[in-house]
């Protein structure tokens, strides 16, 4: 039994990686959690989980006899973490349509999936978390450009047969009020706004998800608040693997 | 529409980002104004977009495609990139008229902030300018989510390009 959800903003630097920590953590408390980097291109997953020199990951799992998924997937905090590696050449090499398998392999075997995925909706290989969710979880932060590209993920979303699980604010100064007013356009609930603070930036430093680092912060509070606003609705995990691997074949890089 | 003093055209160029105009007239001090044009505007939002400068800090915006001033402008300016962007220079006296009409005001950092997402290009705006700066009291986020039609639009138009890529990437079978 699996829901998947793509946790997305459209823009860098909304903190989409520590969300996708953080509500994974939360979320752990009471399903089998499993976090991929889906941001293959990008990935910064394994910096904040002590995972910066880890072999293999899952661009080596995206070549040509490379390894097993299972070899790719790590214990960590009480979730199951499969990080992606930063090499250009290891990018390159890796072929996108092993991603749909992959990933269908992980659904199989899980109750939440959440698919830390790409800051651009510019190619089809970054678009493709999303369709292949079940839900999205919309980051945002309160900037006139990170609001207009989490409208558009939503949007793309929605045309895509994909829900909305929420919209979380992140990085919010002085409790502005934002997320009351941008409610009205947004198709999920509001799931929190995370005050902007320090800690985020010192568990990235320490290679440990906000919810390990600063557990009793308010940044941290917020994304449990968040996490425990997601009914997760876990479908037949079967259905799901299947879906991930009939998927539509991204483009090569 | 508002009347733009002639000024003479220090640089003309495409960048990849917004930060960089507004960096390099902070740099040079610009009095004047920096004409950004998006390549990909959000929305339908055509047009231009004018900040003007005094020693290289942002005083007013106005969009053209928009009719918009103020922090409202801004907005429409906010996209993925590239510009066409044009730094002219002026006489600080030529500025003087725009320079009156409050409702045209931005905060110092808010069109790096708003525009090209860059705080910290905002911080070093907002450090150069003088004291007696007045802020303008609209949020440049609470006049973007006050207008409706705006937000609107952005949507129609995602959800129109997240349909003609369906068929373009072959992603039909899961559009409902």
């Amino acid at each position: 039994m699996v829901e998947a959800f793509a946790v997305a903003s459209g823009k860098g630097g909304t903190g989409k990686t520590t969300s996708t920590l953080a509500l994974g953590m939360a979320l752990a408390e009471e399903h089998d959690v499993t976090v991929v980097d889906a941001d293959t291109g990008m990935a910064n997953l394994l910096f904040h989980t002590g995972l910066s020199d880890a072999e293999p990951t899952l661009h080596d799992v995206l070549v040509d006899g490379g390894a097993t998924v299972e070899e790719a997937t790590y214990e960590r905090f009480g979730m199951r973490v499969v990080p992606c590696g930063t090499s250009l050449a290891a990018f390159e090499a890796a072929d996108p349509e092993r991603l749909t398998d992959a990933v269908a392999e992980l659904a199989a075997d899980t109750d939440v999936l959440l698919l830390d995925s790409p800051a651009t909706l510019g190619s089809k290989a970054a678009v493709l978390p999303v369709v292949l969710a079940d839900r999205a979880v919309v980051v945002l932060q309160p900037t006139v450009p990170a609001l207009s590209d989490g409208l558009k993920v939503q949007e793309y979303a929605l045309s895509y047969g994909t829900g909305v699980a929420g919209v979380l604010f992140n990085k919010v100064r002085d409790g502005a009020g934002v997320a009351e007013q941008a409610e009205r356009y947004f198709e999920g609930p509001t799931l929190a706004e995370v005050p902007d603070s320090e800690v985020a930036r010192a568990a990235r430093s320490a290679g440990e998800p906000l919810l390990a680092h600063a557990p009793d912060s308010a940044a941290a509070t917020a994304f449990r608040e968040a996490a425990d606003k997601i009914d997760v609705q876990a479908g037949d995990g079967a259905a799901v693997a299947d879906r991930f691997r009939s998927a539509v074949v991204p483009d090569p890089p | 529409m508002i009347e733009v003093p002639n000024g003479d055209l220090r640089a003309s160029r495409v960048v990849a980002d917004a930060a960089t105009p507004l960096a390099d007239a902070l740099d040079r001090q610009l009095t004047g104004y920096v004409v950004l044009r998006p390549a990909e505007p959000i929305a339908t939002d055509d047009g231009a977009g004018v900040v003007t400068m005094e020693d290289g800090v942002p005083v007013v915006a106005y969009h053209d495609g928009t009719d918009r001033g103020g922090p409202a402008a801004l907005g429409p300016l906010a996209g993925p990139g590239p510009y066409r962007a044009e730094l002219y220079a002026t006489d600080a006296a030529a500025l003087e008229p725009l320079h009156r009409a409050e409702e045209l005001r931005v905060d110092p950092g808010a069109p790096a902030e708003q525009v090209a997402d860059a705080p910290e290009l905002a911080a070093r705006a907002r450090e150069r300018a003088p004291a007696d700066r007045d802020a303008p009291e609209t949020d440049p986020v609470e006049a973007f989510l006050d207008d409706e039609e705006r937000v609107e639009a952005i949507k129609e138009r995602a959800r129109a390009e997240a349909e003609r890529r369906a068929s373009e990437w072959g992603f039909d079978e899961v559009v409902e």
